[in-house]
Parts: C-alpha cells; sequence; structure tokens
C-alpha cells in the first residue's frame, strides 16, 4: 500500500483493452467525491472574505505552530528510534521477533483513543508509571510532550513498517559484496542499504509525517485541548466547531490544514521520485 | 598459497570443499547447484563453516574452526564478484569502483580509478550509472570494483552467465589476459565447459559438495579419476569392459563390443573398468586407408543420427555386439569437424569403421565412485 507513494505508476494494458471506458465513470465519480468537499471549502473561505483576518488571528497561528513543531519532532524521533528498529527487524532474528511485529501493528488497527486511554493509564499523574515520573519531577501529560507521545504512538508504527519493507526489498548481496570491498557494517549500511532503500524511507516519513499531523483522538485524551501549549489544528477545528460562533474560523483553518498538506505531499513525492530515479 | 579444507551444513547440504591453489587461476566447475558458489561465500567471509580452515595467499588465515578464527569479509582482502554482479545502482561506475578504496589518500584513489577505467577499457563510462551501461560494460565494472583494492585472492561466481555469448567470449579473452597481466589466484566458478578450456589453469570438479578431482585442466579434461567425472566432463564415450591381460604398461580390455589395447601408466592392472574416450577422438576411417597406427581400436558402426553443432558434426553410431546373444547395441558419440566430414562425404553412407585413437583412451575403474552405474 505504500509503495504508490514511492514508485512511479505502472503503465498497463487496460487503456488499449477499451476498459477505459467501462472503468472511468466509477474513477471519475470518486474523484469527484473527493474534490467536491475541498473545492467548496475553497470557495467558502475564498467568499466569506473573512480567511485574511482568521487566518492572523492568534487562535490559528498558534496551533498551526504547535501540529508544524508537534509533527516535526514527532517525525525526527520516528527516524532515529525507528529506523534501527526498522533495520533489526528486516534483517535479524531476535527473540520476541514476533511479539514486537505485532506490537507495531496494534497501534494501526486500533482507534486513536485506545491510544490516548493507554497512554495515560501509563503514564498520566495517577498512572501505573505516574508516581516514578512525579517522583522525578517529571509531568508529562496534558503538556506539548504529550502530543508528541501521542503522536508517536499513533504515527511511528507507519513509518517503520514502510522502511522494514524497504530493508527487506535491498538484496543482502548488496551488503555482502560491499563487506568483502573493506566496508564496515556501519559504512555498508550508511553507503549502500540507507540509499537503497530510500524510497521506503521517504514514503514510511510521509506516512507517519501525515498521520501524525491529523492526530486528533490520542491527543484529546493524552495531552488535552490547552490553547497554545496542546490545541494542534485538528483540536483546534474541532474546538471552534464546538464553539458553534462561526463556521468561518474552522474552515479558515482547514483551509490552511488542506494547503500545508499539499504542499507537502507534493514537495516529499518530488523528493521520492528524485530519489527513485536514482536508483 | 590459498588453502581451504572445511566442513559446512547449509539445511540439508553439506559443503566440504578441500584443494589448494597457488598463484592461479582455478576454474571450479560442477553441475548447478553442487556447492562452487557456496565455497566462494565461505571464501569471502559470507558464510561461516562449520569446521576446518581457509587460509589465504600471503598466509592469512581467514577462517580457523579450531583456533576460534572468523575474519570477518571486510579483514580477507578478496575481490568478489557475484554472479549478479551487484553493483551500486546508486553510484557511477567510478563511484564504484573506488567503493573499496575509502582508506586512500584521494589524489591516489583518483589514479587507481582511472587506472582501472584504463585496463578495462571503460573510459569515458566514468559517470554512468550501472543502468545507463551495457551489460558488458556492467561486467567490467564488477571487475574493476573488485579489482580496486588489489586483493590477494578474485572470486568470480559465474560472471559471464547473464551475458550473450559473443559478448561472453569477448570478456572471457579479456578476463585470460587480464589474468597473465595481474599476477594473482582467482577461484572461477563455472557450470560451462567451454569456460574451463579457456580459462583454467587447474581445474576442481565438483560434485554434492565434494571435489571429486582436482588437477591441472588437461590432466582433469582428459584424464578423470572415476566415471562421474568423464561424464561431467562430457567425456561421452564410457564403454563398461574388463581387463583380461596386462603387461608393460598395457591393458588388454575385453568388451562386449570390443577388445582394445590401452596404453594408460595409471590403468588398473585387473577388474572391471570403464573404457573413456572423448568424441573428438574417435577417427572416421577413409575406405581403403586403413588406420595406420595398429594400436587404434577399429570397430564397425552404424550412423544411427545426427546433429550440426556449429562446426562440427555429432554422430551417433551404432556399434553391435559381434556375438548378438550377449548384449545390446552401444552408440558411441562422434565429432566430426566440418572438413573432413565434407572430405568424406559422411552423408553418402551410413556404415563406417571408427578407430578409437590409442594415445587418447584410458581406463576408470568402475567400483572407483560409488555412484557410479
Amino acid at each position: 500500500m505504500t509503495q504508490v507513494l514511492a514508485q512511479p505508476r505502472e503503465r498497463t494494458t487496460g487503456a488499449r483493452l477499451g476498459l477505459g471506458w467501462l472503468f472511468a465513470p466509477p474513477a471519475l465519480l470518486f474523484a469527484a467525491f473527493l474534490a467536491v468537499p475541498l473545492a467548496a471549502l475553497a470557495w467558502r473561505a475564498v467568499t466569506s472574505g473573512e480567511l485574511a483576518d482568521n487566518v492572523t488571528s492568534s487562535l490559528v497561528l498558534d496551533s498551526l505552530r504547535l501540529s508544524a513543531i508537534t509533527s516535526t519532532v514527532t517525525l525526527a524521533v520516528a527516524i532515529m528510534v525507528g529506523t534501527p528498529l526498522a533495520y533489526l527487524l528486516a534483517r535479524r532474528d531476535f527473540p520476541g521477533k514476533m511479539l514486537v511485529d505485532l506490537l507495531l501493528d496494534l497501534p494501526i488497527v486500533l482507534p486513536p483513543t485506545v491510544a490516548g486511554v493507554a497512554l495515560l493509564v501509563a503514564l498520566g499523574r495517577k498512572g501505573v508509571l505516574g508516581g516514578e515520573l512525579d517522583a522525578a519531577g517529571v509531568n508529562i501529560a496534558f503538556t506539548t510532550a504529550a502530543v508528541v507521545l501521542a503522536q508517536l504512538f499513533v504515527s511511528a508504527p507507519f513509518y517503520i513498517r514502510t522502511v522494514k519493507a524497504g530493508f527487506e526489498s535491498v538484496e543482502p548481496v548488496y551488503e555482502g559484496v560491499a563487506s568483502t570491498l573493506g566496508a564496515s557494517p556501519l559504512r555498508t549500511f550508511w553507503r549502500v542499504t540507507l540509499p537503497l532503500a530510500w524510497p521506503s524511507l521517504v514514503a514510511g516519513a510521509i506516512l507517519c509525517w501525515a498521520r501524525a499531523l491529523s492526530e486528533l483522538g490520542a491527543t484529546l485524551i493524552f495531552a488535552g485541548n490547552l490553547e497554545g501549549s496542546t490545541r494542534t489544528m485538528p483540536l483546534a477545528i474541532i474546538s471552534a466547531f464546538e464553539a458553534g460562533k462561526s463556521i468561518d474560523v474552522p474552515i479558515a483553518l482547514s483551509v490552511i490544514l488542506v494547503l500545508a498538506a499539499a504542499v507537502l505531499l507534493l514537495l516529499l513525492r518530488v523528493l521520492a521520485r528524485g530519489a527513485a530515479m536514482r536508483v | 598459497m590459498f588453502s581451504i579444507d572445511v566442513e559446512a551444513r547449509v539445511g540439508k547440504f553439506h559443503l566440504q570443499p578441500s584443494f589448494t591453489a597457488d598463484n592461479e587461476f582455478v576454474v571450479l566447475f560442477g553441475p548447478s547447484g553442487c556447492g562452487k558458489s557456496l565455497t566462494l561465500q565461505a571464501v569471502a567471509g559470507l558464510l561461516a563453516p562449520d569446521r576446518g580452515r581457509i587460509e589465504l595467499p600471503g598466509g592469512a588465515v581467514a577462517f580457523d574452526a579450531e583456533a576460534g578464527v572468523n575474519l570477518p569479509p571486510q579483514r580477507r582482502s578478496v575481490g568478489y564478484v557475484v554472479q549478479e554482479l551487484a553493483l551500486f545502482p546508486h553510484m557511477t561506475a567510478a563511484q564504484n569502483i573506488a567503493f573499496g578504496l575509502a582508506g586512500w589518500p584521494s589524489a591516489r584513489r583518483r589514479q587507481r580509478v582511472t587506472e582501472l577505467l584504463a585496463l578495462l577499457g571503460l573510459e569515458g563510462l566514468a559517470d554512468r550509472r550501472p543502468r545507463q551501461m551495457s551489460g558488458g560494460q556492467q561486467q567490467r565494472v564488477a571487475f574493476a570494483r573488485a579489482l580496486a583494492a588489489e586483493p590477494s585472492l578474485l572470486l568470480l561466481d559465474e560472471p559471464f552467465s547473464a551475458l550473450e555469448a559473443p559478448l561472453r567470449s569477448m570478456l572471457r579473452r579479456e578476463v585470460a589476459a587480464l589474468r597473465r597481466r595481474l599476477d594473482l589466484t582467482a577461484l572461477f566458478v563455472t557450470h560451462d565447459l567451454g569456460e574451463v578450456y579457456a580459462l583454467g589453469d587447474h581445474v576442481v570438479v565438483y560434485d554434492d559438495g565434494r571435489v571429486l578431482q582436482h588437477g591441472s585442466r588437461d590432466d582433469v579434461l582428459r584424464r578423470p579419476h572415476s566415471r562421474r567425472v568423464a561424464e561431467l566432463v562430457e567425456v561421452r564415450n564410457i564403454v563398461p569392459g574388463d581387463i583380461v591381460a596386462y603387461a608393460e604398461g598395457v591393458a588388454v580390455v575385453r568388451t562386449p563390443w570390443f577388445t582394445s589395447r590401452v596404453r594408460d601408466a595409471n590403468a588398473p592392472v585387473r577388474g572391471e573398468v570403464y573404457v573413456c574416450i572423448r568424441p573428438e577422438h574417435i577417427i572416421i576411417e577413409r575406405e581403403g586407408r586403413e588406420s595406420r597406427d595398429g594400436g587404434n581400436t577399429v570397430i564397425e558402426a552404424e550412423i544411427i543420427e545426427e546433429v550440426a553443432m556449429g562446426n562440427t558434426h555429432r554422430l551417433f553410431m551404432r556399434a553391435d555386439p559381434p556375438d548378438m546373444e550377449i548384449g545390446v547395441p552401444y552408440v558411441f558419440e562422434v565429432d566430426v569437424p566440418a572438413h573432413p566430414y565434407q572430405v568424406l562425404n559422411i552423408p553418402s553412407r551410413r556404415n563406417w569403421r571408427i578407430a578409437l585413437t590409442t594415445e587418447h583412451t584410458w581406463l576408470v575403474p568402475r567400483d572407483a565412485d560409488p555412484r557410479s552405474g
């Protein structure tokens, strides 16, 4: 599923077989289903005339800044701890490997709210580790750190899964040859394995970052909804919507989120294509 | 001096190669799946044997189970060209070649890369990536990369198998020339007998994880020690018989189809044997011009099938036992080059007299290889 992001599309023979006419209506219908709400959003934002005001409001700017920072930190942590884990899962056998594999799948399958409850029960002030953390002067729940942890919990598995598949697709013979050429294991990893798995790393990063950016359920439960410290953009949208004053604020927030996501996706896709071309 | 004597279990396969090589081109020859490639992996350090010892040219011990020595691949100084080449696709030809020169000063590294590009005729391709090069060019980059750090030992695993025939024979000649210029020990894995002829100083014949015979190329090709080796090196005519007399290096062998006098110093003195002769060493006799060498064994045979093989014709010739009661016909395989084929006008008739030339006939004991028969 994740490879689609990184690999150039294959040319199918479907069109030549006349399947184009048959498959076009449902395909167009679904494309319209995706495009119409987004277009409506853009149209409302432009015609309401308050977009500029809303965009520059502190409410919007604060949540935008918070979302940008937390999702980037989440991605950075996911890359730092997830890449070694993905490599070990792809290349080594170790006791408990099955269990780790299962653990990685759970956050993908579970509703994020469950993740939020679990994090709270483990790391909250009254949680299992809460006493110890409190004694050490560490308070995580309802802080910006909690936002990052909530995002990490639900989004890092997407990165690790994708990168693991990427490492598995690198033929071990490349690493073997590199080692006969005098390269240490670390140099082999850095100069051979990592570049060959690069498209998967980029794809994994996109998935992980996108998932972190849209995180709502786990954040709400574990980190709360405090303006300036835990109210990320998805939370700000919910809050503005529930406050019921005007639908213009949620619209402005949504438009910004859509634009930011689209620009970043496009950028990363270009990056991934560049990487795929090099290989 | 390179030496290997190890045992390794890989799944159900039992690998137990044992041979030595001294500054020469050694061809590891055998059918697919006989353990040749695994042997190279063990030498390169990518497969750890269960017991035994591997010594590299120059005396370094790469592996010694008893002493607990197992050098990692990066410390063995072995150039390894794998079957799939495995050029790094994200690097240019020059970067691929320079990969093994990481510790060199950059000026010397550049010089070495230029030198190798020239040595292998890759000038102008330095900045190409593997996918922008032809199969033959990729092949040469793989060679250059393996040779770059001046390894003491070169391992080549069927490097030409993916190439088309004309390119293959050209590269074979280049490797032979390279081998003469570079003074090094090389192990060359192949299942192609043509490569044994073209490249081998020494040949190690493998079957089922074991070395069946090891010797100079001519020895192995002309004097296999067992029926299995004779089959593997395509002797084709392996005729069961019995030694009925032996005197002064000449054995008299009786088979159901002929009785032959074989001059073979290594021949057993008595017992059951196989009479071996290659298809190219059987002569078709011209009408009225009997073989002048009285020692040749002359047999009446009939052409039953013919296969054109480029510049030679392979004839399948049936010889009936003189006494029809005691046996079935034997079908000899005889190679006739294009010119004699025309001169003799082979298609003109089916029955010919064939002569097994004495100097190319030898004997293999029938009990030498338990798996024969």
